[in-house]
């Protein structure tokens, strides 16, 4: 440790002052005799057996089992099966219902994207309805394409997340899912005029 | 015998009304200007489109049934040829319209599950299909060939030009085009056959790529796919290169051997340049093969 200099002394480079200053005291011994009292005062200080019950640490176990149980029926239960989940092979789907399922990955988190996916999404059924069923089929297949190469891209990113290419051919990915949304929704208005 | 002798001509006279209704034939030419605007909409059935001399639009159709009427303006320099349905009957009627356009107009097309050729016409091409095929000669400066499902297929001779072709399911086949193009699909195949090429961007999902041609003096060349295979012959004086695939081979005739990107995962990669090196080339997929050469 350096002893500070003479601080009335000019000084004419960094180098010139002290690397570091010692306090006028220790101060260690006065902090460490505080924490030891606060420590004995505290409830936190007793075992975990001495702070509660036995009958309250079931009772919480009980309800922290109960709120999980619930969890999963909501999951598996009241929400949509297919938010998030694999991807489906829609090729002989041609309910228009499931549609927003085959796109539900979300890896770009910029708000605007966001929003304009979702307007897409939200619309898409509707446009799929207007079109010819061939043409839905092949939409759907199509999505559940794109789908399949985001899952599989991230995969691949997963096992090597600083690959270059993976990174490129994930985010024409999404630029092509946004395409083909956007190529339905315009698409699917075509005929309205007619 | 008066009793068969009025059934049979009720029948007959029912018999005539449908067939009215289920086809019409419908003519119609008007005055246009010969650089304007024609737009064409049509649900179903094909649109055929022919450019000539005349500073006209003439439409020729077949109205199938359900089609209420055709209508056919021109104000100023925009020409609208439209094929109305009743309100109630979205979608289901179909027409075939043949239409003959001044040769250097703008041709707008839009169509749902409408078939599109269009020959001989040298303003700029905008057409839109859900489902139909769109076929076209390719003599337009510029052109936007969009389809959902149906197949692109374009012919030219040679003329630079600006296309911009994109599909979601459909094929797409090009051949003797010349200048930049820019082509996407999902699902669809791209065969690409160009003239001579000063820019290229091709982009698949799961569809095949296959190009084949001429690249200009320092032309950009660039392709990816991800799970797609990409074969590529582009004769040139000479590029940079950059292959690249995750899982799938690389194959060249650049006497040159692809290496792994790293030691712990996969990826492969071939870099170098061929003649000048004036241009580049990219080419890159995530699990698709390459295969790529600068001779024929």
């Amino acid at each position: 440790m350096t002893e500070p200099k003479d601080p009335a002394a000019r000084v004419s480079s960094l180098a010139e002052l002290p690397r570091d200053i010692r306090p006028p005291r220790d101060l260690w011994p006065q902090i460490a005799a505080r924490l030891d009292t606060a420590r004995a005062s505290s409830p936190l200080a007793a075992p975990p057996s001495a702070r509660r019950p036995p009958r309250l640490q079931w009772l919480a176990a009980a309800a922290m089992v109960a709120s999980v149980a619930v969890g999963v029926w909501i999951g598996r239960s009241v929400l949509p099966s297919g938010v998030p989940g694999p991807v489906r092979t829609a090729t002989t789907n041609s309910s228009a219902a499931p549609a927003a399922a085959l796109v539900d990955a979300a890896f770009v988190t910029d708000p605007r994207y966001q929003r304009q996916r979702a307007a897409l999404l939200q619309s898409l059924q509707a446009q799929l309805a207007t079109m010819p069923p061939e043409t839905r089929t092949k939409v759907l297949a199509s999505l559940a394409t794109i789908e399949k190469a985001k899952q599989d891209l991230e995969g691949a990113l997963g096992k090597d997340p600083g690959n270059a290419l993976l990174q490129e051919l994930l985010v024409n990915t999404y630029q092509d899912e946004m395409r083909v949304l956007t190529d339905v929704h315009e698409a699917g208005g075509a005929g309205q005029g007619t | 015998m008066r009793i068969v002798y009025r059934w049979v001509t009720m029948a007959a006279l029912a018999l005539s009304s449908v067939a009215a209704y289920a086809s019409a034939d419908f003519e119609k030419t008007v005055p246009a200007q010969a650089r304007g605007t024609v737009e064409i909409s049509n649900v179903a059935g094909e649109i055929q489109v022919s450019g000539w001399d005349r500073p006209e639009v003439s439409v020729r159709g077949d109205l199938g049934a359900g089609v209420e009427r055709v209508e056919v303006t021109s104000e100023g320099n925009r020409t609208l040829i439209k094929v109305v349905l009743p309100s109630m009957a979205f979608h289901n009627g179909s027409a075939d319209l043949k239409v003959q356009i001044p040769r250097d107009s703008e041709l707008d097309i839009s169509a749902v599950s409408a078939e599109v050729r269009v020959a001989n016409v040298q303003g700029v091409q905008r057409l839109n299909t859900v489902s139909g095929d769109i076929t076209s000669e390719l003599v337009a400066p510029e052109g936007e060939f969009k389809t959902v499902s149906g197949g692109v297929r374009l012919r030219g001779h040679g003329v630079t030009a600006r296309l911009h072709v994109s599909t979601v399911s459909g094929d797409v086949h090009i051949e003797h085009a010349a200048g930049d193009l820019e082509v996407g699909t999902v699902s669809g195949t791209l065969r690409l056959q160009l003239d001579t090429a000063s820019s290229v961007r091709a982009h698949s999902t799961s569809g095949d790529v296959s190009f084949e041609g001429q690249l200009g003096h320092g032309a950009n060349f660039e392709a990816t796919t991800v799970s797609g295979d990409l074969s590529v012959r582009a004769r040139s004086d000479g590029f940079r290169y950059e292959v690249s695939s995750f899982t799938g081979d690389i194959n060249s005739c650049f006497d040159v051997s692809a290496e792994r990107t790293s030691k712990y995962a996969p990826g492969k990669t071939l870099q170098g340049s061929r003649g000048d090196g004036a241009g580049y080339l990219r080419l890159k997929t995530m699990s698709g093969d390459i295969e790529v050469c600068d001779r024929k």
